[in-house]
């Protein structure tokens, strides 16, 4: 350890630490910066400048060498981030994690989606954004799994409000329990197909089905365009990053805003070895940060402390903070630190050519496309072979050159028909929720260590029967509305994937009643250690089917207007 | 011992090439073999890949059928706009030895029929074989499941592993490398980086796909 001098001690004292520069560590940056706190941010990776650090984000296909397609020797570098598809491409690889510098260890196959440099995965998320629903809070208690959410749709709904108008969230006033409506801007339009399936599967099936709600300015507010925002330009190359922000990323949104109050302070190349614990005061007093390059080792201090390192590294680093009051992790007295690992399973959905439509074509690349709420166990619909349910996400498309590579043909007239827009086609996914379940789970070896000394993270968490029958019936379930919307060619699909590729990992420190069950009170403080927050992934008690970030950052929110409360009320 | 870095040394192979596997078949792999695998520290890349080591003649019956499939009309072709060195520098840097071999079976057997000495309709007709021909290569492509045991490694299963048939490989890197580069693209497509917008249009009589 370093010899720190008064200067120094003082140097690195702070009213706030956040942990992750990411969705929530951006959004808790904010919150607490604006209520007038002196904050430290820390991001273990680089940092990634906002608009100036997005190389690739103009440009032109030829400017890729390899055209798409990932190069053998990146996907090996990108081991578990390339089983996504394509993440390792030319087009984003530099902005997902490195796997070979930053191994982990799988006991059971574990798809882990990292990205670790400012605003982490918040730079390339899916954007699509869905409130809950009191149903979702309620769930648990009432069916007997894991244990009671202590909040209710009532104490999120504000925050919910607060984050949207923050965030820009683009959809469709519908008024459904099952996805209750967020505040949004003009929704996106849906294709004529979509229009023709939409009517035909509520007609037939009584299922709903919306345009996408998504992160995107379909109609830059003031409140986006101070930070510098401008309204979505329908490019649908959202995972470069964006020239414009025109979707919410903590770069274009959360830090900037931090930032314009001049309490913000960044470290970049920060990663956090563990939480200072003072057994006396019973708080965390800081944080031991390495340097990610020449591994030094520097110390932080604060009165409040966020941690928003992302789920799995946010449960890492409380399972790596010991000290005699907390053997197993800091707020670990529940042994529930890195259990109830969750995700959304995907890789099962259906597909349907479409007749007609020929005249039918768009000018722009949508960056949402529609969105099917969860529909089974819920209202009559009682399932005998699974709890919970999905939502499905996917649109319709008329095809472009490479239907050329399946077909028969070559030369000339073959060449002259591929550049005309193909015939329809339109596929949905379905996103699953998945249940609480001790035994799945991540824990640190307890001898290999990465590069940095840190302990390596072992995951141990794999689906169900519950997961699997869901699958099987999310094939059944498409293919029955596009039957009913007359399509033809159906084909179902169900990948062989793993927890982890639904890039929604979370649970692994729970919030709940009773700090015997739950590592985090109804105000995302550790029970045990009342100063340190957690409102990442992390945080959740059962999952959902719905994209996640949206209630994330609500939480965030709502913990940061709590814990400032609570400094100026002296509890802290 | 010999005998013991011997017997290491095929062991941190045949676990490395385990570990490469999965990057090609998925999950391919149990529970118990990824245990004892320590997934991680053999996902390491050292192999030196083989790249393919392509005569003039075999690059020339390369650069031929790439330009049949997309053939100079009153718009470029794939000579033009670089397609035969995209389709060598991609079997090399993006597929490994399953399809070098069956890339290169497809161009030997070109070879072989003296490809080059052909009449333009004779071309035609031997394109349109091997296309035939490679619709039953996809079948048993398709079909072919590569189950793993303890003791098989990358480089066994690389050796039964039957390649994309060549003209696939063919079909898809000629119409990768033609329509995403500038030539192939500009004369092809409205190309149009910034819409600024997304609006329903209708299609008029022989408008072009537009690409972002």
């Amino acid at each position: 350890m370093n010899q720190i001098n008064i200067n120094t001690q003082k140097a690195n004292r702070f009213d706030a630490i956040v942990v992750g520069s990411g969705m929530t560590g951006g959004i808790a940056a904010k919150e607490l910066t604006e209520k007038g706190m002196k904050v430290l941010m820390l991001e273990r990776g680089r940092e990634v400048k906002h608009l100036e650090g997005y190389d690739t984000a103009n440009k032109a296909p030829w400017e890729f060498e390899h055209r798409g397609k990932v190069p053998i020797n990146s996907a090996e570098e990108y081991w578990s981030n390339n089983r996504f598809g394509t993440l390792a491409s030319e087009e984003a690889g530099a902005f997902f994690t490195n796997d070979k510098q930053n191994p982990f260890i799988e006991k059971k196959p574990f798809d882990w989606i990292r990205a670790y440099h400012t605003g982490g995965k918040s730079m390339h998320w899916g954007r699509q954004t869905y409130r809950w629903g009191q149903h979702d809070f309620e769930a648990n208690a009432k069916e007997g799994v894991g244990i009671d959410w202590p909040l209710r749709y009532e104490d999120i709904a504000p925050w919910y409000s607060y984050i949207e108008k923050f965030v820009g969230i683009s959809g469709q006033k519908e008024g459904w329990d099952i996805i209750p409506d967020s505040d949004f801007l003009p929704p996106m339009s849906m294709l004529p197909p979509e229009v023709h399936f939409k009517d035909a599967v509520m007609k037939k099936l009584n299922r709903k089905v919306t345009i996408g709600r998504i992160a995107n300015l379909s109609q830059a507010q003031p409140i986006h365009t101070a930070l510098g925002r401008a309204s979505c330009q329908y490019r649908n190359k959202c995972v470069r990053g964006c020239p414009h922000g025109g979707y919410y990323s903590s770069m274009a949104g959360a830090i900037p805003a931090a930032a314009q109050t001049g309490k913000l302070t960044i470290r970049h190349n920060a990663i956090a070895l563990e939480l200072i614990y003072d057994a006396q005061k019973q708080k965390a007093t800081g944080v031991r940060v390495i340097d990610q390059i020449d591994h030094s080792v520097t110390e932080y201090f604060a009165k409040i402390i966020f941690v928003n390192a992302g789920a799995m590294n946010s449960a890492a680093l409380l399972l790596n903070s010991k000290s005699t009051r907390f053997p197993n992790g800091l707020g670990n007295d529940s042994d529930q630190v890195g259990r109830n690992l969750m995700d959304h399973h995907l890789g099962s959905g259906a597909t349907a050519t479409v007749e007609g439509f020929e005249d039918d074509y768009y000018f722009g690349s949508r960056p949402t496309g529609l969105y099917i709420p969860r529909f089974r166990n819920w209202g009559n619909d009682k399932r005998k072979d699974y709890q919970r349910g999905f939502g499905y996400q996917g649109g319709a498309s008329r095809s472009s050159w490479n239907r050329g590579v399946g077909m028969d043909g070559f030369g000339a007239d073959f060449k002259k028909g591929l550049t005309e827009p193909g015939s329809w086609t339109i596929g949905f996914g379905g996103f699953g929720e998945i249940l609480p379940d001790p035994n799945n789970r991540m824990y640190l070896d307890p001898v290999k260590k990465d590069q940095w000394g840190i302990p390596m993270i072992v995951f141990d968490a794999a689906f169900t029967e519950n997961d699997l029958a869901m699958r099987r019936d999310i094939m059944v379930a498409g293919a029955e509305m596009l039957e009913a919307a007359g399509f033809k060619n159906i084909s179902t699909y169900n990948r062989d994937t793993h927890m982890g590729l639904g890039i929604h990992e979370m649970g692994t420190a729970r919030m709940g009643h009773d700090p015997k069950n739950s590592v985090l009170n109804k105000n995302n403080q550790i029970h045990a250690c009342k100063n340190v927050f957690l409102t990442d992934g992390a945080c959740m008690v059962s999952a959902s089917c719905v994209n996640p970030s949206l209630t994330y950052m609500a939480l965030t929110a709502r913990a940061a207007e709590y814990a400032v409360g609570e400094l100026k009320r002296k509890n802290l | 011992m010999r005998r013991v870095s011997t017997q290491k040394t095929i062991n941190m192979n045949r676990r490395e090439a385990l570990a490469k596997a999965t990057l090609l078949l998925g999950a391919a792999l149990s529970g118990p073999t990824l245990m004892a695998m320590g997934r991680w520290e053999n996902a390491i890349g050292t192999t030196v890949r083989d790249k393919l080591n392509l005569s003039t003649l075999q690059k020339q019956i390369i650069a031929e059928v790439a330009e049949l499939i997309m053939p100079r009309t009153d718009t470029v072709g794939a000579k033009d706009v670089g397609v035969p060195a995209f389709i060598e520098m991609m079997i090399n840097d993006c597929y490994q030895s399953p399809e070098h071999r069956s890339f290169m079976a497809g161009v030997v057997e070109l070879e072989g029929m003296k490809f080059l000495d052909m009449s333009a309709a004779q071309k035609t007709d031997t394109l349109k074989q091997v296309e035939q021909k490679a619709k039953e290569q996809m079948k048993a492509y398709n079909a072919q499941t590569i189950k793993f045991g303890d003791n098989q490694d990358l480089e066994s299963m690389n050796a039964v592993k039957m390649g994309l048939p060549f003209w696939r490989l063919m079909k898809e890197l000629t119409l990768l490398g033609y329509y995403t580069s500038e030539g192939g693209t500009k004369a092809s497509f409205e190309y149009v980086p910034n819409p600024g917008k997304f609006e329903l249009t209708k299609l008029k009589p022989g408008q072009k796909t537009i690409v972002y």
